[in-house]
């Protein structure tokens, strides 16, 4: 089972597709959580991904915005693909029938 | 500040693998983050890959049974150079005279200290550097901490007194009766409390460090090359254990004497120095060929 902050970044690497490195990751995860993304806790994380067959990276090439330096490239695997489905699909049966709207309305102040 | 916050990104983020640099530098380039920023997140990375590397149980081994020994023994040694050179320094910083400069035998006495004192600080400075060199060679990644740990170690031997076992038991049942000739050079604070610290910096911390960063480099060298340092590390280091004062103590005068006398002990004499041949040979490499691997390929 995927933890919450290595699917968001398994649905970022798989929303940027081609693109999919570092620095557009933690862009993806700021704009879409709105909260900070360390750089520590994205390749730390890429890592274990990637040990586990989730992600495969390499080096791409250097570009002058950079630089000249290279980008950490990331692609989710099958495998990758696969345990986003079933984390997304667990998301989904467990919050069947729980509406968050109406409990923070009922909870808010 | 943002200068000094980019320059500590740079020194901080070569603790990374150098792909990994390379790629989080990128990143923060074109994030356009801070220097504070930058710095953080740089700083929680590296600690994050450090704790990883702890979560092994070899880095511990070497922790426990390699580097704290080391540092303890050479904490030892380095107090008794001091205390043999703080009564060389003080004969002549605290009592000088210009008057003495006019006299022949003032500087044949002068020759012979430095010479004396030099051959009791070039070993400790050999064994300092090899026992960095182990540790260096143990992990490029982990070297950092350990060059930080090393340095608390030894920081802990000279300012808590590093355990000499049974030494103590032993000075205090043979303790001459009369007062010590030495005492009142280590009444001086200076020389009790501030120069064996000098003494640790200089002979001990700082030639470990150098050590570790060329032992980074010993993973470059070809096997026969590595087999031969490690030879000659693993003498070195025996010849710092046997010449402690915890170890003799425990060795029978009987066996002392037929070890001190052997011709294993000569050699290991001579081995002791074997950083400085090292340096001077990868120095004279790397200027022929410009690289370091030539020490391992070229000379045997």
């Amino acid at each position: 089972m995927l933890g919450e902050f290595e699917y968001l970044l398994l649905t970022a690497a798989a929303r940027l597709g081609e693109d999919a490195y570092g620095a557009a990751m933690r862009q993806e995860i700021e704009d879409a959580t709105g909260r900070g993304c360390s750089i520590g806790a994205l390749y730390t994380t890429l890592d274990r991904l990637e040990a586990k067959g989730f992600v495969k990276t390499w080096m791409g090439d250097p570009t002058p915005q950079r630089g000249g330096r290279p980008k950490r490239m990331v692609r989710v695997t099958a495998k990758g693909i696969q345990a986003a489905s079933e984390f997304y699909a667990a998301v989904t049966r467990v919050s069947r029938g729980v509406s968050w709207e109406a409990n923070r309305a009922g909870v808010g102040p | 500040m943002t200068r000094t916050c980019w320059w500590l990104v740079d020194r901080v983020s070569r603790m990374l693998e150098p792909s990994e640099q390379d790629a989080v530098r990128g990143d923060l380039a074109e994030s356009g983050e801070s220097g504070g920023q930058a710095l953080r997140g740089v700083l929680g990375l590296v600690v994050r890959r450090q704790a990883a590397l702890w979560k092994d149980w070899r880095p511990w081994v070497v922790l426990v049974g390699v580097m704290v020994p080391l540092g303890m023994a050479l904490s030892i040694v380095s107090n008794l150079t001091a205390g043999v050179s703080a009564t060389y320094l003080w004969l002549y910083a605290n009592n000088w005279d210009w008057a003495l400069l006019r006299h022949a035998e003032f500087w044949y006495e002068l020759r012979d200290s430095i010479a004396f004192i030099f051959m009791r600080c070039l070993p400790l400075v050999c064994w300092s550097w090899t026992a960095g060199f182990v540790l260096g060679s143990k992990s490029r990644r982990i070297v950092p901490v350990y060059g930080i740990l090393f340095c608390l170690v030894l920081v802990f031997g000279v300012l808590l007194g590093a355990p000499r076992y049974l030494a103590y038991f032993f000075q205090y049942a043979n303790r001459p009766l009369s007062p010590n000739q030495n005492d009142p050079i280590f009444a001086l604070a200076f020389y009790r409390e501030i120069f064996p610290l000098i003494v640790q910096a200089v002979l001990v911390a700082v030639p470990s460090v150098w050590g570790m960063r060329q032992g980074v480099e010993v993973g470059r060298l070809s096997p026969l090359v590595r087999i031969v340092l490690w030879i000659a590390a693993i003498g070195t280091l025996t010849m710092l254990v046997i010449q402690g004062p915890g170890f003799v103590f425990f060795l029978h005068a009987y066996w002392l004497q037929r070890i001190s006398q052997g011709w294993q002990m000569r050699l290991l004499q001579i081995v002791v120095y074997w950083p400085v041949a090292y340096l001077a040979a990868s120095a004279i490499l790397r200027r022929w060929h410009g690289r370091i691997p030539t020490v391992g390929v070229d000379s045997l």
